[in-house]
């Protein structure tokens, strides 16, 4: 069966590596001690672990593969970057090999496009995307769903943006910079940060550029983090009450525990299929850990959705090309097919109706007179 | 001269190691021999009779080279093609030889067991010193060499009805892979190989560089590897992989 589409990434966690292999192993097998787990898993070489069949409301499906780079969770840091470039590298000779007609990047996996070019192999009939532009349109649907809900005034807000250079962190400070009052970028390279800063002034907004993550995020109203932190303490001890923290990293590691209360963290990014996918093996629950079903990656939905409209072409093709006009168009696409921003959750559990109790509260206390809503 | 002084005792030290890991190799290499003589009885082409007789003398000198570097470090390397896992080994090839299963005993021989081979010996060359490396480095590029003739009768044998082909394969699998997935485990189950000389050499490996976890996943990816080389689809030989005992 020809597959219209494969997506490659890697397990997030430990645990999550493990269920995968369990699932593998199959329900008559002891599952494979951690000790043992992490000395085999670096070993497996990158390949498909299951099929997938993604379907439109429209009534048309699809089929692909997803393709496992077995990246140990572990070994994600700048240590372990030619490595695993290098597993990234063999998954994408994997969906080539298959005859996948367009490829999503998930994760680590976008550095093949994000980097030069001589990191893909020979591509033959293949297309690769990053999915980035549909994980922006749902982190920016998400960070407007959110102030909603909490009858929060974006145009009064401060955003921060953690990665801000990155192709989804511009992308999202594209489409948020216009909504909101004052835009704080953050990232390593100042140079990349005064480009970015320069591009958003000239359409008008007003923008501040730190390489330092604690000097202004005490001033944040909301944050988007799309650098998955080290040590994300750096970032959450330092925020003020009532700030907004979207988690659009991968792994996500923003705990609601380590927040001030009044806080909100959830996990941005992430879409929701209303046709509904199926696995096979049945691996849904372990690769998409979510309290609600049929809901995945953006960057991974976005060669979803780009299989289900016939168009096998690489829409994210990487750092800096994603434009306002260009994120409209993938979620225009991807609602044609039932494919929506997922509903907010975190670490522990889901949101909205938290968020809805909260935004009854700031009505509480706006009636009260006590100033700016929560 | 103050190379020799230097290399001398650390040798002194690991020679306990290298004669256990030389044991199971040279005792693989003459499980090689029995082999490849058993297929040459049941060979009906001329040219295959040949061949497997050449790879059953060129795995005979293979015996004889590890036996030499042993000898080199002053140790006597044993044998034992009935140490346990050998045994078990030998048997399911015997199976296919009984059935006069020629491509049954391609599979186990050159896809199974020379995935081992190959891949451990490669480890084993990139840390021993000296010749010693030098030699299994050598014979693991050899092995690797000769499988061209029997992946090209696979792979034929298999576009004949992939079906049939893959759940040999996944048979053989369960069985073979089973035994070498038991043998490189962290620990015997089932207590001592018998072929090692003292306690189980696995927990001293790591003084030598290796570990056999490294050694057994270097061995499982060369076999997935060899799989995918025949077309298996990869997502089922992942899943066979997975499967195995740890």
């Amino acid at each position: 069966m020809p597959l219209d589409f494969a997506l490659i990434a890697h397990q997030e966690s430990w645990r999550a590596a493990a269920d995968v292999l369990a699932v593998l192993r199959g329900p008559g097998r002891a599952p494979i001690p951690d000790v043992d787990l992490k000395d085999i898993f670096p070993w497996f070489p990158p390949r498909a672990v299951c099929h997938i069949d993604h379907r439109s409301v429209l009534g048309h499906s699809v089929h692909g593969v997803y393709i496992d780079s077995f990246i140990p969770p572990d070994r994600l840091g700048h240590k372990y970057r030619e490595e695993n470039i290098g597993r990234v590298r063999a998954a994408a000779a994997c969906a080539i090999n298959s005859g996948a007609r367009i490829v999503s990047l998930g994760g680590f996996s976008s550095i093949l496009l994000e980097g030069d070019s001589e990191n893909l192999p020979e591509k033959g009939g293949t297309v690769f995307t990053t999915g980035n532009t549909l994980t922006v349109a749902f982190v920016v649907q998400g960070v407007r769903k959110m102030c909603a809900l909490q009858g929060r005034d974006m145009s009064e807000a401060t955003l921060l943006i953690v990665g801000a250079t990155g192709d989804v962190g511009s992308g999202c400070a594209r489409c948020l910079a216009p909504l909101v009052h004052r835009v704080v970028l953050n990232a390593r390279n100042i140079d990349r940060l005064r480009g970015l800063a320069q591009e958003l002034s000239a359409g008008g907004a007003a923008v501040d550029i730190t390489t330092d993550l604690q000097q202004l995020s005490a001033q944040a109203d909301i944050v988007i983090c799309v650098a998955s932190l080290e040590s994300p303490s750096l970032l959450l001890g330092r925020l003020g009450p009532n700030a907004i923290i979207c988690d659009a990293g991968y792994p996500k590691n923003l705990s609601p525990v380590d927040v001030l209360e009044g806080c909100t963290v959830f996990f941005g990014g992430l879409g929701q299929s209303r046709g509904g996918m199926s696995f096979e093996p049945d691996v849904h629950r372990v690769l998409h850990r979510h309290p609600f079903p049929n809901v995945g990656q953006g960057c991974l939905m976005e060669g979803m959705v780009l299989a289900l409209e016939g168009r096998f072409e690489p829409f994210s093709q990487g750092r800096g090309f994603i434009t306002t006009e260009r994120v409209q168009e993938i979620e225009t696409l991807a609602a044609r097919h039932g494919i929506h921003l997922a509903p907010l959750y975190n670490a522990q559990g889901p949101l909205e109706e938290a968020a809805s109790r909260t935004e009854g509260l700031a009505d509480e206390r706006q009636i009260a007179g006590s100033g700016r809503a929560v | 001269m103050e190379l020799v002084t230097c290399l001398k005792p650390s040798l002194a030290t690991t020679a306990p190691i290298w004669q256990d890991v030389l044991a199971q190799a040279v005792t693989g290499e003459l499980i090689a021999v029995l082999n490849y003589t058993s297929l040459a009885e049941i060979s009906e082409d001329p040219e295959e009779v040949a061949d497997a007789l050449e790879h059953a003398e060129s795995e005979r000198g293979h015996a004889a080279a590890f036996t030499a570097e042993g000898e080199k470090l002053g140790i006597a390397v044993p044998n034992n093609v009935d140490a346990k896992y050998w045994k078990r080994l030998r048997s399911a090839f015997l199976r296919q030889i009984d059935a006069r299963d020629f491509i049954g005993c391609l599979i186990i021989q050159e896809v199974m067991l020379e995935s081992f081979a190959v891949a451990s010996y490669k480890r084993v060359g990139q840390v021993a010193p000296g010749s010693l490396g030098n030699t299994f480095a050598a014979i693991a590029a050899e092995e690797e060499d000769h499988i061209d003739h029997a992946m090209s009768i696979l792979k034929t044998e298999r576009a004949r009805n992939v079906r049939r082909f893959d759940d040999k394969v996944h048979e053989l699998h369960t069985e073979v892979m089973t035994t070498l997935a038991e043998m490189f485990a962290r620990e015997d189950a089932d207590g001592h190989c018998e072929l090692c000389c003292g306690t189980c050499v696995k927990p001293s490996l790591p003084v030598v560089g290796l570990t056999i976890s490294e050694l057994r996943g270097a061995s499982l990816r060369h076999y997935l590897a060899t799989l995918d080389t025949l077309g298996l689809p990869g997502e089922m030989t992942l899943a066979w992989a997975t499967q195995l005992p740890v």
